[in-house]
């Protein structure tokens, strides 16, 4: 199921967030994810290939992936965090 | 001792060749061919810029835009969209390194934002630095910035608004439609200034770029070398403004 969310968590900038999402024994995973918004990643280019290694990661430990993918290529962020990602489309999947 | 940097004052130029502008001065100064740059521009005609990262059909109405006459170009930094009419904007290209460079994203917007800060108060406005890249004016904001790195310099760029028609503003952007456009321009004037709003008077482009330069000056130990873009520089840019920033692959990547 396609899923969109939209939100500005305390302390971070507007997020927009699409991802494909499969229910698998019960638990949703994160098929693809693509990311829009306020915030800021650099080197930019780090960030795109992050945001395309991210798929088939349980919506639930979603944070922590976007974290390891964003530091294992250098990647600071401003403004977007795991935290912020896994909320922000946690709360759209429940509300599905 | 004075930070030897250039300064351009280029006026008032397209959307695409100002974002190409900023690109070629980031390669010549780390190319070394040209020192640390500090660059004020104008937008004619208005334009739009998107953050890098943004959904340009989340944030602007295409169609709009393109009745009226108001150009859509995607920067290369991250951030939010900016209606680009009466302001000044400035770019700064700094060698990574540098002193002027610190290595902590947080702290270069602080620095840099500094010089923002004392030109204007050089207009008799008092702001404060809003972390992580706004400058407000009594909780309002007056100047948005954004920050790329690249090829081994930093890039900063941002506007301070001259006048905002936060009415016109949001006739090209998209309204939520969690929000009714009434509320989302009564919130977003409430939420937006400009020094002719704060001063009480009209400001323009010359005076707020002197104090502006003469900011930078004062906050950054720099000492300034008027000049103009090299002719390598202009060729690029006009390059890039062809090739890369009116493309609509460019523009519509996200």
């Amino acid at each position: 199921m396609k899923v969109e969310a939209c939100g500005k968590p305390q302390g971070a900038k507007l997020i927009r967030v699409s991802a494909e999402i499969e229910v698998r024994d019960d638990t949703p995973v994160v098929m693809s994810i693509s990311f829009r918004g306020d915030f800021f990643a650099l080197p930019e280019e780090g960030f795109e290939e992050a945001e395309a290694s991210l798929r088939s990661v349980p919506l639930a430990g979603l944070a922590e992936t976007f974290d390891r993918a964003m530091r294992l290529r250098g990647v600071r962020l401003l403004g977007i965090s795991g935290r912020d990602v896994e909320e922000i489309l946690g709360k759209a999947f429940h509300e599905t | 001792m004075k930070h030897r940097f250039r300064l351009l004052e280029t006026g008032p130029g397209r959307a695409f060749h100002n974002m190409g502008l900023d690109e070629a001065i980031l390669g010549s100064v780390a190319a070394r061919l040209s020192p640390p740059t500090l660059r004020l521009y104008g937008w004619n005609p208005e334009a739009i810029s998107l953050g890098y990262f943004q959904g340009i059909r989340d944030e602007v109405d295409v169609e709009a835009c393109a009745r009226a006459g108001v150009d859509l170009v995607r920067r290369i930094t991250g951030g939010g969209a900016v209606f680009h009419a009466a302001e000044v904007t400035y770019s700064i290209v700094i060698p990574e390194g540098h002193p002027l460079a610190p290595g902590s994203i947080l702290e270069s917007y602080r620095l840099i934002c500094a010089g923002i800060v004392e030109g204007m108060k050089r207009l008799g406005v008092e702001p404060e630095f809003a972390p992580i890249n706004d400058i407000n004016c009594r909780g309002r904001k007056l100047s948005g910035n954004a920050q790329t790195r690249k090829l081994g310099c930093l890039l900063q760029h941002g506007t301070i608004l001259l006048e905002v028609d936060v009415d016109r503003m949001f006739s090209l952007l998209k309204v939520p439609k969690e929000k009714s456009a009434g509320r989302l321009i009564s919130e977003a004037k409430a939420r937006v200034t400009s020094l002719s709003e704060i001063l009480g008077r009209k400001i323009g482009y010359d005076e707020c770029s002197t104090a502006l330069a003469g900011g930078f000056a004062e906050a950054l130990g720099i000492e300034f070398e008027s000049d103009t873009p090299s002719a390598g520089e202009e060729a690029e840019a006009e390059r890039l403004a062809q090739s890369k920033f009116s493309q609509p692959a460019w523009v519509f990547r996200r």
